[in-house]
């Protein structure tokens, strides 16, 4: 470790002498005055210099005293160039303003700059948006769903028809970090998986890392899913909404102090329960069954070097059944931050962080009934900094440490015949540690490399168990409050290395190590909010991922065609899995219902994108194996995993015909899971039986499906414009195996029984957006 | 639980369609498979040998006669259980200690298969009651009985509970329904059991409750994962307790009985 950081510092001091300054400052959209993420800030009279902005739309850029033109540029805005004389350290805020007129995109801006990025950054494997970008993309139910459209990219596959959940390069469900304004939301789907908690109009960015996963971020094995909300309109008020066949929109926005402050609230809510009320004479009253988001978020600015920000998220899925039944889980997540820019070249953020997820279950009536409820909770305490020591090298290091508290079950009651149960909860302290260098070596060398330092320790009170080979109790121990049960710890290094072969094409290689410490029980298909996490113990081990990647990167035709070729191979240590029969319910131990094995993925991801001009969209295509052995399971052979889909084909096209109406179309097609079906038969107690003969030893019939949309931008007036969007799911009314059943018919003769889930669904959207209005100008 | 938010899911929210399909199954290699239960009520062992088959095979699976079976005692006596012919062996009269534990050996084609079962006690039922429901997602309104017993505190018990209506027993796979006392030790136990449809006026219920040892009870579990169009997501044999991987069970149980008519 203390090598390794005496090598940073050596490698960044690998420049010239000579007097430098520093220019700095922030770039925002000219339109609502947010911050621009990742925007790039490039020296025209240099090459391979230059920098991006941070999440806060923070830049700095150290050059020698010089005369510059520096060019400021993000994707869907116009560049800005701005003519300096470096003689002294200067700030600069700069604010960049859409194109009047949507036509304009059609023709390739010729800039000084070309938009090649993607070419000249170390960054690899990762898949980024902006949620306006993909907003006539066709969605079932008309519910627009940036976790959906990720699964429309290489490496990503969906967890199941119209499901929000994924896998990425063959990792587990559960090893995708995700985090909405830097808090991790544990459950991050409503009822039962078909929507997303993100609330599209609430969302500024997406970004997923699927490999050379920056080393501020720790905690999940496969991958890292940022999502940063918007911080609302800081010069005008505005609301904006949708009504669509599952659920309502809208949102607030405005400046709290014209150009120093903003918030937004934004709010949805599901109706089906309505529809349900119409449909079904036999439901009985008071049945409810909706969910909500509501996302919140406020920033101020104290002078120049100063800026908090406030965001939340709240939401719950509700399900009840008259009196008899009724259930609810949900997340909330706080987010506070504070912005201090100590120097030009040192920018701090620090964070803390609340993140709740719980269920609770109220089955009977008062008298009679009982409840069960369990719930995890967060508080993460985290400090970063970003170091612009010179052009060369951008320094990140940070600390952070989290308190979990995990409540996994208990059930109260009523009723005489139930026994009162509480789980012991069970309390973990994860600490991380990181330092990372984004260095330029040479114009055509990027080397990005990093190490983390993650530490786990479960503590009491509570009690730990031991099991035999059979998962039965061996012994127990009790533990104190704050005593140690179990401790892990482990260092995480991460690299990425860009060569920039000419400026359309390069070759990028990445390594990383990703130590997991929490785990979710889940031995279904569909995703359930009683799926419970559980911590790392002398028992469940850390999962540790190891995995490299190699990639090359060619832009066609002046950037307008951006090609992507990658493959990867990804070990994955310590997993889980589960004995036959197991039961992860209101079980204190149920680490001994738990085996353990290992994973294996590799393949090769291909993605073809256009992202400029009328007609918009991306190929993508992924040749990929997802591989388990466990020696509890297949007698100790390999197996496919579920996700294990060889062949993986999205394609996603947008055709703006004219100012007025939009036309998208998107198909997907994949290898079929594999799935155990029996090789045999037999009889017990006179029911048919299959008999099994190996783990996931067959497949699913192959999946496809085409999606198409039509968006009606309707006349747009000076604080007005709306639009109409329909779109029509499973288009040609394929018929996909959601499930499929093997069971005896009406005969007694056995057969094989396939569900599916959705045909053709069309549906309908209206979206408004009322905009500029200052309050101010109307009184004077 | 899971099965109430399943329901609710595919039921509710979906229109989901299901249709028959052909599936191409592999062809496994014939594995024994035996049955045997040993009934304290009527002192009587009964087993039932005979061998898997291609899965969608029609024919009846071919029952194995030639198998040598016995039944051991907790003291090592040994006795005989004998062919009746049709891949069924029958020993009556053959009275169980409670709290023991017997072994059982089937021995065919040179194989040696071997199991034990420990003998549990009777837990007497109290009178059934019975409550009316309105029925609800399309099925109509009805009784269910409530089952209601006195679970002997400070042990460890499962039971299986089999019921009856009107003289006809429901006791297939899925129709079994498994209580342990992990909630409910030592308490009245008293709970719903619901059937579709449920029971009208003046039908006849017959409940059974058997004293089962914990590897039947988790055996009945795991075999109801995976029989009567279950759908889990990795699906695996149950793990009987037959030795060298033969399929089925030893089951050594007693049982009380009720019989209660709907008001």
């Amino acid at each position: 470790m203390k090598h390794f950081v005496s090598l940073l510092f050596v490698l960044c001091l690998t420049t010239a002498f000579g007097q430098k300054f520093t220019i700095s400052g922030s770039i925002k959209d000219a339109s609502n005055g947010e911050d621009v993420f990742g925007a790039v800030v490039k020296v025209k009279e240099l090459t391979n210099v230059g920098t991006t902005t941070n999440a806060y739309g923070f830049y700095s850029l150290t050059l020698e005293k010089g005369d510059y033109t520096l060019i400021y540029r993000s994707t869907g805005f116009d560049p800005q160039e701005f003519k300096v004389s470096l003689t002294e350290d200067i700030s600069k805020n700069i604010e960049l303003k859409v194109p009047a007129e949507v036509q304009q995109i059609e023709e390739m801006k010729v800039s000084a700059t070309k938009e090649n990025d993607n070419i000249t950054s170390s960054e690899m494997s990762v898949t980024r948006f902006d949620p306006k970008s993909i907003e006539t993309v066709p969605v079932i139910f008309g519910e627009k769903d940036v976790m959906k459209t990720l699964q429309l990219t290489p490496g990503v596959k969906t967890a199941g028809e119209g499901n929000s959940g994924f896998f990425v390069r063959g990792g587990g469900a559960d090893q995708n970090l995700i985090l909405l304004d830097e808090a991790p939301v544990y459950n991050a789907s409503h009822l039962l998986g078909f929507f997303s908690v993100f609330n599209s109009d609430a969302i500024k960015d997406v970004s997923l890392y699927k490999s050379g996963i920056p080393s501020e971020f720790g905690g999940r094995a496969s991958s890292v899913v940022d999502i940063k909300m918007r911080d609302g309109n800081n010069k005008n008020f505005g609301a904006s909404g949708g009504i669509g066949l599952i659920a309502s929109r809208l949102t607030l926005e405005g400046p709290i102090v014209k150009d120093k402050g903003s918030f937004i609230i934004s709010g949805r809510r599901s109706y089906a329960d309505l529809f349900l009320g119409l449909s079904q004479e036999d439901i009985p009253d008071n049945t409810k069954l909706f969910f909500y988001d509501l996302n919140a978020k406020a920033n101020y600015r104290i002078g120049e070097k100063d800026r908090i920000f406030l965001s939340g998220y709240f939401g719950r899925d509700v399900f009840s059944l008259g009196d008899e039944f009724g259930t609810s889980w949900g997340n909330a997540t706080g987010t506070l931050r504070w912005n201090h820019i100590f120097s030009q070249k040192l920018f701090s953020n620090t964070t803390i962080v609340y993140s709740n997820f719980n269920y609770g279950f109220d089955i009977g009536t008062e008298e009679e009934g009982f409840g069960i409820s369990s719930s995890i909770q967060d508080w993460n305490l985290k400090q970063d900094f970003s170091y612009y020591l010179n052009n060369n090298n951008t320094l990140k290091f940070g600390v952070n440490a989290i308190h979990h508290t995990f409540k996994p079950g208990a059930l109260t009651g009523g009723n005489d015949s139930f026994n009162e149960i509480v789980l012991d909860p069970r309390y973990a302290l994860e600490l991380g540690a990181y330092i990372q260098n984004d260095m330029k070596i040479g114009s055509r060398f990027n080397v990005m490399y990093g190490l983390r330092y993650s530490a786990f320790n479960l503590m009491g009170e509570g009690a730990a168990y031991e099991f035999n080979e059979l998962g039965e109790v061996t012994s127990e121990q009790r533990y104190n409050n704050w005593e140690t049960i179990q401790f892990y710890h482990g260092l995480e290094p991460r690299a990425s290395a860009n060569f920039i072969i000419s400026e359309n094409n390069s070759v990028k290689i990445g390594y990383n190590r990703n130590l997991q410490y929490l785990h979710q029980l889940s031995n279904s298909t569909t995703s359930f909010p009683t799926d419970n996490w559980v911590p790392s113990s002398n028992n469940v081990k850390p999962q540790i991922a190891d995995q490299i990647a190699l990639g090359y990167y060619q832009n066609l035709n002046k950037n307008m065609f951006k090609m992507s070729g990658e493959i990867y191979y990804k070990t994955l240590q310590n997993q889980i899995d589960y004995r036959n029969g197991a039961d992860l319910f209101l079980n204190n131990e149920v680490e001994g219902e738990l085996v353990y094995g290992q994973g294996t993925a590799y393949g090769f991801e291909l993605l073809v994108e256009k992202k400029k001009g009328k007609f918009t969209g991306w190929i993508s295509y992924t040749l990929s194996r997802a591989l388990r052995q466990f020696d509890d399971i297949n007698d100790g052979k390999q197996f496919s995993a579920r996700q294990d889909r060889i062949h993986d084909v999205s394609i996603v096209l947008m055709y703006r015909v004219n100012k007025s109406i939009a036309l998208s179309a998107n198909w997907v097609y994949y290898t079929g899971d594999a799935v155990t079906f029996p090789s045999g038969g037999y009889e017990i107690n006179g029911t048919y039986v299959p008999y099994y003969t190996e783990r996931n030893g067959y497949r699913m019939p192959d999946y496809h499906r085409l999606d198409v949309g039509f968006t009606w931008y309707m006349k747009e007036r000076k604080r007005f414009e709306h639009n109409l969007n329909v779109s029509i799911y499973n288009a040609y009314n394929r018929e996909n195996a959601y499930t499929i059943t093997f069971s005896e018919n009406d005969n007694g003769e056995p057969v094989a029984i396939q569900t599916t889930l959705f045909k053709i669904i069309p549906s309908i959207t209206y979206n408004f957006n009322l905009k500029n209005f200052n309050f101010k100008k109307k009184t004077n | 639980m899971k099965r109430i938010l399943y329901t609710f899911a595919i039921g509710l929210l979906i229109v989901s369609c299901q249709k028959e399909i052909d599936v191409d199954l592999n062809e496994a290699d014939p594995k024994v498979v035996i049955e045997a239960n040993y009934t304290a009520e009527d002192s009587t062992v009964r087993v039932r040998v005979t061998q898997t088959t291609n899965y969608f095979d029609l024919a009846p699976a071919p029952e194995i006669n030639n198998a040598v079976v016995t039944i051991t005692d907790a003291n090592g006596a040994v006795s005989n259980v004998n062919s009746i012919g049709n891949g069924s062996y029958e020993l009556t009269n053959y009275v169980p200690a409670f709290n023991t534990t017997y072994s059982m050996s089937v021995s065919y084609n040179g194989v040696e298969y071997v199991a034990q079962c420990e003998m549990n006690p009777p837990v007497p039922l109290e009178d059934m009651t019975f409550d009316f429901y309105p029925g609800f997602f399309g099925s109509p309104e009805g009784y269910a009985s409530n089952i209601r017993f006195f679970d002997p505190a400070d042990t460890v018990n499962f039971y299986l509970i089999v019921l009856s209506k009107n003289g006809s027993v429901s006791d297939s796979v899925p129709n079994l329904i498994l209580q342990d006392d992990q909630l409910t030790d030592g308490n009245l136990v008293e709970r719903p059991l619901f059937v579709n449809p449920l029971y009208e006026t003046g039908d006849v219920i017959g409940m059974e409750l058997r004293s089962v040892d914990s590897r039947m009870f988790y055996y009945y579990s795991e075999l109801q994962t995976i029989a009567g169009a279950q759908t889990s997501a990795a699906p695996a044999n149950p793990e009987g307790n037959w030795s060298n991987d033969a399929l089925g069970y030893f089951n050594a149980y007693s049982n009380s009985r009720k019989i209660g008519v709907v008001p």
